[in-house]
Order: C-alpha cells, then sequence, then structure tokens
C-alpha cells in the first residue's frame, strides 16, 4: 500500500513540474502574443485616448472579451507591420532563400549520399575524411573569405549570393548517406541483373524508397536557412533583399519602441515553423537531427 | 558498352558527387584556408574597394592640375612641373599606398599619362586597378589585384594585449561553462520525469520543443520585452533593473534565455535514449526501495552517458559560437563573446586580418573539443 502511495505522489508531482516547465516554455510566446493584440492607444470610459500599458502584472487579460491589458484586442498591427516596411518583399525573400537551399540540398545531398554509400570510386575515403573534417569549421572562420568572395563575383545583396554557399551541405549528405546504407543491396543487385543502368536505380527505385529521409532532411534544411541570421546579416545591406531574420533586426533598430510591432513581427516570422512542426512532428522528433541547432 | 561496368561506376560515382565536392572545395576548404592566411596578414577591405572604385582619369587630373586638356598652351614638361605623383595617387585617385605600391611608383610611367591626357585619351572612365595597370606596366600586379600585407604574428601579438578579445573570450567560456550543465541537468531531469508513467508525453514533447523551432531573432525579441527596464520580469518580480545594460546582468540573461531555448529539445534527445533502458531495471530498484537520486544517479545517468556526451559536445560547440542574441541584445563591449567580437572588427572596424586571427583562436577551442570528443565517443557521428 505504502508504495503505491509513494507511486502515485510521484507521478502527481511529475505532473506539476512538466505543466510547470510547459507555462515556462510558453509564457513568453503568450505574452508577446497579447502585446501584439494590443493597440498602441484606445479610447478609455471617459473618452479620452490613451496609451496602453503593455507590461502591466497581471496583464488582465480576457480571452472571451477579448481584452489584453485593459485594452480592447485589435489585429490592426498584423496589418501595420506590412505598411511601415517591406514585410511582403521580406516574405518572398525568405522563401526563395529557404526553398532555393532546401531543393538544392534535397538532389545534390541526395546523389552524393548515394555515391558515398554504395558507389566505388577512386580516393572516395579521402574525400569523405575531408568532408568529415569540414563539419568542425565554425561558421565565424569561413564567412571573411566567403563574404570576399561573393563580394568578387557581384553576388552581395542578389539571390545567388544568399542561396549558392548553402546550395549542399555535409551535414545533409551525411544523413542521406547513412539513409541509403540501411537500404538492402538486394534490391540495387536485382535492378542490375535486369539491366538497369545506376541513374535509372537511382532516381527509380532508391529516391522513390526515400521520402521519410528526405522529409527529415527537407525540414532540417529548410528551418536552418529560414531561421539562419548571420549569413543574411553578411550578404544584404538593401531592405528590399532582407530576409524575415534581417527584418526583424531591421525592427529592433528602428521600432524599438514600437512593442507591439516588434511582437506582431516576431510571431509571424515563428508561426510558419510552428505550422510545419505541428505537421511533421514525426520527422522533427525521431529524425535524430541534431546539428545546426543552436547550442 | 564502352566501359568497363567498373570504370562506369566510378564515372558515375565522381558526377554524383561532383556538385558537393566543389561546394566543399569552394564554401568550406578555400574559406578556411584563406582565413589561415588573412589571419597572418593586415587585411583591410577599405583598400579592396579603393581598387574597384571608378574614376575618370581626365576629371581626376584636371582636378589635380587645374588645368582642363583643351587650354591653350599646355606642354608636357611644363605639366610634369607642377605634378606630385605620390599626392596624386593618394588623394585623387585614392589608394592608401602600402610599402611595395609605393616603390612601385617608380615604374609610373607619368609622362605617356600626361601626353594621353593631353590628347584627351583619358575620357572613359575606369576602374582604379585598371588605371593604375595601365601606367605602372613593370609592376602591375601591385596595383591590379589586392595584396594584405604580411604582418607575421603580428595580430596574435596585438591580441594579446587587447583587453575586449579577452573580455570576449572569459564571456564565451564562461557562458558556456554555466550554460552546458545548467541544460543538461534540466533536460535529463525533465526526460526522466516524462519518462515515468505518464499520460499526454507527446503533448510535453511539442510545448518544449517549441523554443528550439523559434528563430534566434524572433526568441531576442521576445526576451528583449522581457527583460527591458520597463519590461515583464521587473513588473513581476518588482525590481527596476535594465537586464540587458547592465554589465553584471547581460550575460546572466542571455544565459537563462539560451537555457530555456534549448533544455526542452534535449529532454526530447535523452528521452530517446531513456525509452532504451529497460523498465525491469528501474522495477528491480523499486523492489529494493531504492530512492528517486539512487535510481537517477546509479542508473539513469550512466545508461545515458553516450548521448550525455554528445549532446553536451554539441552544446558546448554551438555555446562557443553564440552570436546572433549578443547581436540583437548586447549593446556594451563589456559582456560580447568571442564570435560577435570577430564580427566586429571584420565587418564594423574593416579589420579583417585582426578578425581572422580571433577566428583562429576560435578555431582551435572548438577543434580542441572535437577532437576529445571523437576520443570519448568511439562510435560513428550521430548521423
Amino acid at each position: 500500500m505504502d508504495l503505491q502511495k509513494k507511486f502515485r505522489i510521484t507521478v502527481i508531482i511529475s505532473y506539476a513540474i512538466l505543466i510547470a516547465y510547459c507555462i515556462i516554455s510558453l509564457f513568453p510566446f503568450l505574452w508577446s502574443g497579447a502585446v501584439s493584440l494590443t493597440p498602441m492607444t484606445y479610447e478609455n470610459e471617459n473618452g479620452e485616448e490613451v496609451g496602453v500599458d503593455i507590461m502591466k502584472w497581471p496583464p488582465e487579460i480576457n480571452i472571451f472579451k477579448w481584452q489584453f491589458f485593459g485594452a480592447p484586442g485589435t489585429g490592426e498591427n498584423y496589418i501595420k507591420i506590412f505598411e511601415i516596411t517591406p514585410f511582403a518583399r521580406w516574405i518572398l525573400n525568405t522563401v526563395i532563400y529557404a526553398v532555393l537551399v532546401t531543393l538544392g540540398n534535397l538532389l545534390l545531398d541526395s546523389v552524393g549520399g548515394y555515391a558515398f554509400a554504395r558507389l566505388r570510386f577512386p580516393f572516395k575515403n579521402m574525400w569523405f575524411i575531408l568532408f568529415l573534417s569540414t563539419l568542425m569549421i565554425p561558421m565565424h572562420v569561413k564567412m571573411i573569405p566567403l563574404y570576399n568572395l561573393m563580394v568578387d563575383y557581384g553576388f552581395v545583396n542578389r539571390y545567388i549570393g544568399l542561396f549558392l554557399p548553402k546550395i549542399t551541405q555535409v551535414s545533409g549528405l551525411f544523413l542521406m548517406r547513412q539513409f541509403f546504407m540501411g537500404i538492402p543491396r538486394s534490391l540495387e543487385e536485382a535492378a542490375k541483373l535486369d539491366g538497369a543502368s545506376i541513374f535509372t536505380t537511382f532516381f527509380r527505385i532508391i529516391l522513390p524508397m526515400s521520402k521519410p529521409a528526405m522529409a527529415a532532411l527537407s525540414i532540417y534544411i529548410f528551418m536552418g536557412t529560414w531561421n539562419d541570421f548571420l549569413w543574411p546579416l553578411l550578404i544584404t545591406s538593401k531592405k528590399e533583399m532582407f530576409t524575415l531574420t534581417m527584418g526583424l533586426n531591421f525592427f529592433n533598430a528602428t521600432y524599438y519602441t514600437f512593442w507591439q510591432y516588434m511582437m506582431a513581427a516576431s510571431l509571424l516570422i515563428t508561426l510558419p515553423m510552428v505550422v510545419i512542426f505541428l505537421s511533421f512532428q514525426k520527422q522533427f522528433i525521431s529524425s535524430g537531427i541534431t546539428s545546426g541547432m543552436k547550442g | 558498352m564502352i566501359f568497363k561496368a567498373k570504370t562506369r561506376e566510378a564515372m558515375v560515382g565522381y558526377l554524383f558527387a561532383a556538385p558537393i565536392i566543389l561546394a566543399v572545395i569552394a564554401f568550406e576548404f578555400y574559406p578556411v584556408f584563406a582565413a589561415v592566411f588573412y589571419s597572418f596578414t593586415k587585411y583591410q577591405p577599405l583598400q579592396v574597394q579603393q581598387l574597384n572604385n571608378t574614376i575618370v582619369p581626365e576629371d581626376t587630373l584636371s582636378l589635380n592640375l587645374m588645368v582642363f586638356p583643351d587650354d591653350e598652351g599646355l606642354s608636357v614638361e611644363e605639366l610634369k612641373e607642377s605634378f606630385d605623383l605620390r599626392f596624386f595617387i593618394e588623394t585623387d585617385v585614392g589608394i592608401t599606398l602600402n610599402k611595395s605600391q609605393k616603390e612601385a611608383l617608380r615604374y609610373f610611367e607619368t609622362e605617356r599619362l600626361l601626353k594621353d591626357f593631353l590628347a584627351g585619351r583619358l575620357k572613359e572612365e575606369v576602374t582604379v586597378k585598371e588605371f593604375m595597370g595601365q601606367y605602372v606596366v613593370r609592376e602591375k600586379d601591385e596595383f591590379m589585384k589586392y595584396k594584405p600585407n604580411l604582418v607575421g604574428f603580428g595580430n596574435f601579438k596585438k591580441m594579446m594585449d587587447d583587453p575586449y578579445f579577452w573580455t570576449s573570450l572569459k564571456n564565451t567560456v564562461v557562458y558556456t561553462a554555466i550554460v552546458v550543465p545548467i541544460q543538461t541537468f534540466l533536460a535529463v531531469f525533465l526526460a526522466v520525469i516524462a519518462n515515468g508513467n505518464i499520460r499526454g508525453k507527446n503533448f510535453f514533447k511539442l510545448v518544449f520543443f517549441i523554443p528550439a523551432i523559434t528563430s534566434s531573432a524572433a526568441i531576442s525579441m521576445i526576451f528583449k520585452l522581457i527583460y527591458a527596464k520597463p519590461g515583464v520580469l521587473n513588473r513581476v518580480i518588482g525590481t527596476s533593473v535594465d537586464w540587458l545594460q547592465n554589465p553584471a546582468t547581460a550575460l546572466p540573461a542571455i544565459m537563462i534565455m539560451n537555457i530555456w531555448t534549448t533544455s526542452g529539445y534535449f529532454m526530447i534527445t535523452y528521452l530517446a535514449g531513456l525509452q532504451n533502458i529497460p523498465d525491469t531495471l528501474f522495477e528491480a530498484a523499486d523492489i529494493d526501495g531504492a530512492s528517486f537520486w539512487q535510481k537517477f544517479s546509479r542508473i539513469t545517468l550512466p545508461l545515458l552517458r553516450p548521448q550525455i556526451l554528445f549532446v553536451s559536445t554539441m552544446g558546448i560547440i554551438g555555446c562557443m559560437q553564440v552570436f546572433d542574441q549578443i547581436y540583437f541584445l548586447i549593446e556594451n563591449m563589456r559582456n560580447v563573446t568571442l564570435a560577435f567580437y570577430i564580427y566586429r572588427n571584420a565587418f564594423e572596424y574593416s579589420k579583417m586580418g585582426y578578425a581572422s586571427s580571433i577566428a583562429m583562436v576560435l578555431f582551435a577551442i572548438i577543434l580542441i573539443i572535437t577532437v576529445l570528443q571523437r576520443k570519448f565517443i568511439k562510435e560513428e557521428a550521430y548521423f
């Protein structure tokens, strides 16, 4: 009996801790969400135009009355940020950047990964070891020559300068290679006996089987590119070429007193990632994607 | 069937691997070797820019000589007397001359330039390097391509006397030394709890993951709201500290933010590891009357060792490079990190050589950590 009681207490404490950490994880998002829905000023009962105290504690939020910090909620900030900045253009730039990098990696990491997983070619091991060694090079070591390279070719403030250096990545190649190595060889041997070339075998048989790995790779690359800040910081200096993270930097520098706009912009950037995450949770959690995440 | 099967396989192999081999050469190896080279030079991008600027030589010369080519009665000899080449190159053409460039000016064909000027042959816009190449034919390499000055170990010596270098190094090490153990402990702790007899595990996983998929830029902005002087944190706990401006609190504030960002995500990695530990082990311990801490330290930690080693090295490597959050939130130079100081030197102070030598220090630290990790973890990397 005693053991069972102890067990029940343990379970209750466990729930308490997990729920507490959930609140800690969500609190900053919820607060900024509330701020993003608050007007800059509003008319109070006396008909006076007053500002809103968005740091009020307790926050006086009433979802049912759609009230935040005592003021009536509004979606205006989300429209306003498109008017005061080229926000739509930033979305477009980020989509172009993230999609091109993802497509590039999907194709090139797969073919490269297959070459390293299955094909025999001279110096394969040498290349493999060299590739492995690049994984430990910090971006901050490479960024100066890489930036100068882009300047020399006139790629600054252009999409090509953004996506070209990221178009195929060693970590993606390893992810695909690992997957291909897990596929039984008998399939390829059967195809070979039927007279299929390596090309046909790869594109017709192997690639269609690799959807799970490719989904994991796309998510990993897309997310990393969408959230990337350092490279756009170096390559884009014109407002029209900013990505969304650079756009946030612009808000941070120009609209730093307009919390409502900053929070609306921050949440708009986050939203697509959350949607993708919720739709592909399995790939996120099970793929063992670890590198490239912020430390 | 022109080639043997083996040859064909090798050819296809290279064809498949070619894009990434080229990319690695261009975007990994070249930058690393260039960075090593830069670190021994005084590399100033402003001078690169000077060579790429364009001039209309005729206008530039007119400005210097205060005459126009179609003025009457001008002769090359006359112009030559009043022409100061060094001054012309440095002020009007706009090149900050280095030592070897100064020497190369001996070969500058002043007479030909002045003749061309009078003949009106200098009306076309050219880049500075093209212009110099035309008139310093013998030593034109000095001007055609920017050559950074080799300074040997000068940058590294300078680093030793640079208080900001030491501050940023110290900040980076302190940051890592505090963030990694706490985030590891918190993540393992949460994983152990979630691994118990809990319903809704997936819900908790989802929620804990959200900070990790949010861009560091957005997280920084959201935490600015919390840490600002009129911000949420001060209101909730009733203080009035400017958390990000105060040098004593700025770095701890960033550390807490980072722990918040990553702990939930790492927890999921540990949870996967825990689920491989057979329940019978814990049940046996329960029967023997083991306490929670006994089970934690005797069963969980030893069995999670490979995951902990791997994840915490990834954490160390990530923390050593912390940049975005510092860029967004830190204004005080006393609180910057190594990665930020590299960026600032290269792109704000235009000292790319010096920045590269600081990058070498960062590189060395990360190299050592990776080598140690490889030594401790025998298995192939997790990919």
